[in-house]
């Protein structure tokens, strides 16, 4: 570890903080998350070692930070702790978006770059689907951009055990509800990458919006908030919904026009929109079907 | 997060096809260092620990599951690749087999512990401590690439290329398949070659022992596939189709060492038959060997000699 100078604390991650770091050799800027991951009698744990080998494989592609090694040091008691060390880039997507809505330029995020960073993000996804791997948490925050080359990665990949996605962080940070699918709030245990495409959705509208699709602070009011601009999921919409384990009678809303909470949007994108967002999780497009869509027709895809 | 040699990618069933390129993408990092590979014809060294290690990491192995085994191997290569062994301390060499068994069989999820009697029956006793830096060290020379991109990964892949319609058949190629990466993991020759490259040479030759009259289009649909440099296939499959016949002669003489009650001309006079068996068993698959080829061995290659007690622990494993 001594290998790196930490420059700044850039974030807290859900699994600790986060510092920007620089490579005293190199000079290469560096991101080091610090695991909860310690050694036990057994000596390296089978779950880090599954999981952070698996995370080296997905860090192969382009869309996913890049998982550059790992070190360890000794703690106080002289047990080895892991610290991952990733590829740092200068800023994320809630960064992002901010500059857009607030600062001295108010204005729209151009529709070419909303295309660009959603395809992207769907070729991360996708790449993770089809390695086995849900992320569970994509959110803003753990999406990673190099503005000014145009580059989305995601980062924060939450694998297993060790790295299950808990309701608060280690931090004691709340962790974010927003991008939370239905099923997860409803409490269904068997739940696959429908999570993660719920998420995308709501990251793309949020991109469209400036502003976050279903800002809800609790699991209730952010239920509600779905319900609201969606309709509440009747049976006939979600086969077995009530029969989910947090399913209770709601309010009987009626859908909204999806168009209309994303007034920029393009028709072809409000589609895709909309098949991202259905309730059923069988009915959800999935990252590789949504990288056909015609919403990225336009798209100069030989820059991929 | 399983991890299963057959399917290193863990990916859910519909994605299968989608991850086949980056099974050939990757490969290359779970092999030996190039450099190596090409040092190793000359450096003796490499070529003594390795061959001392691998027939440790059998004996050591208590468990029932032969790709625990095959991976250590795979670690003990790349990490000797990478890092060179200090001379003149074997208990380094113990110490490595261990640490890569260990960490072979938490990849699997399997339980892996040397008692202290084994231990000291070996004359050696590492305390955990000692093992666990060991890992670490492996780990950070294989830069955490722990699920290895192995032969067994392609098998799926080069079969689905074949139109084989009895599904036992197509078990049968698998399954010899399967037996012929196993047995060939000794030979040094093999390092060179791509993990997918061996996949294919040892289909090929599942498939001239078992399939005779299919072989030729067999051999063609996979040396065709676009994933297949085909000069580097022969030279595989040739390195391989001698590795094989060698390892059979190996086993023959072993059961002629083992089998007390006949005297060495009633030996000379024993015939083996080409079977067709699927067994895992290794020595059920000794092939035909004629007394011509008993000679053969004992006046060639004396390399072999050395690999005897791995041949019969890895027997004793199946």
């Amino acid at each position: 570890m001594e290998k790196y100078e930490k420059l700044e604390k850039v974030g807290e991650g859900t699994y600790g903080k986060v510092y920007k770091a620089k490579d005293k050799i190199t000079g290469q800027l560096v991101a080091l998350k610090k695991t909860r991951l310690e050694m036990d009698e057994e000596g390296v744990p089978p779950t880090a070692l599954r999981e952070v080998s698996l995370l080296q494989l997905l860090s192969q592609t382009i869309y996913i930070v890049r998982l550059l090694c790992v070190e360890h040091v000794d703690n106080k008691n002289g047990k080895p702790l892991l610290y991952l060390v990733f590829e740092y880039l200068d800023t994320d997507l809630k960064k992002f978006v901010d500059t857009y809505r607030r600062g001295p330029n108010p204005r729209p995020v151009p529709p070419s770059v909303i295309q660009s960073f959603m395809f992207q993000l769907c070729k991360g996804v996708a790449h993770c689907h089809s390695h086995g791997v849900l992320h569970r948490d994509l959110k803003p925050q753990n999406l990673l951009v190099d503005k000014d080359k145009g580059i989305l990665k995601i980062a924060d990949l939450g694998l297993g055990r060790a790295f299950t996605v808990p309701l608060k962080s280690y931090t004691h940070e709340i962790v974010t509800l927003w991008y939370r699918a239905p099923e997860v709030l409803l409490g269904s245990t068997h739940y696959s990458t429908g999570v993660d495409m719920w998420s995308v959705g709501c990251i793309f509208a949020e991109m469209a919006r400036r502003q976050a699709l279903f800002p809800g602070d609790s699991e209730l009011q952010q239920l509600l908030h779905i319900f609201r601009l969606l309709g509440t999921p009747s049976e006939e919409q979600w086969p077995g919904v009530s029969a989910l384990r947090d399913w209770h009678e709601y309010p009987q809303w009626k859908p909204q026009n999806l168009a209309r909470a994303v007034p920029s949007l393009e028709a072809d994108g409000v589609d895709l929109l909309t098949k991202m967002l259905q309730y059923d999780p069988a009915n959800r497009i999935s990252a590789k079907e949504a990288l056909e869509h015609p919403y990225f027709d336009s798209l100069d895809k030989s820059q991929f | 997060m399983e991890y299963e040699l057959e399917n290193p990618l863990t990916g859910f069933e519909e994605h299968q096809s989608d991850t086949i390129p980056s099974l050939f993408s990757s490969e290359s990092d779970h092999m030996p260092s190039m450099s190596y590979i090409l040092s190793s014809k000359t450096r003796d060294l490499d070529i003594s620990a390795r061959r001392q290690a691998i027939p440790m990491i059998f004996q050591f192995s208590c468990n029932p599951d032969p790709f625990i085994p095959y991976l250590a191997v795979n670690y003990l290569d790349r990490f000797i690749s990478r890092q060179e062994l200090p001379h003149g301390k074997p208990w380094m060499i113990k110490l490595l087999c261990i640490s890569c068994l260990s960490l072979a069989a938490k990849m699997k999820q399997n339980d892996f512990s040397l008692t202290d009697d084994i231990q000291r029956k070996e004359g050696f006793i590492f305390d955990t401590e000692t093992i666990q830096r060991m890992e670490l060290l492996i780990l950070g020379a294989l830069k955490w690439r722990m699920r290895s991109i192995t032969p067994f990964s392609f098998i799926y892949y080069f079969l689905s290329l074949v139109k084989l319609k009895d599904p036992s058949l197509r078990q049968a190629l698998k399954n010899r398949a399967t037996e012929i990466i196993f047995t060939s993991q000794h030979e040094i020759k093999l390092l060179e070659f791509k993990p997918s490259i061996i996949a294919a040479s040892a289909l090929i030759s599942a498939s001239q022992e078992l399939l005779p009259l299919q072989f030729p289009s067999f051999r063609a649909a996979i040396s065709s596939c676009i994933y297949v440099n085909k000069e580097k296939l022969l030279d595989c499959w040739n390195v391989m189709n001698s590795t094989v016949m060698n390892s059979y002669e190996s086993i023959l003489d072993m059961i002629i060492s083992l089998s007390t009650n006949n005297t060495p001309v009633n030996v000379l006079d024993l015939h083996f038959s080409t079977t067709t068996t699927t067994s895992q068993s290794a020595a059920a698959t000794a092939a035909i060997v004629t007394e011509r080829d008993i000679k053969r061995r004992k006046i060639s290659d004396l390399r072999y000699c050395n690999d005897k007690s791995f041949q019969l622990t890895q027997i004793q494993q199946c």
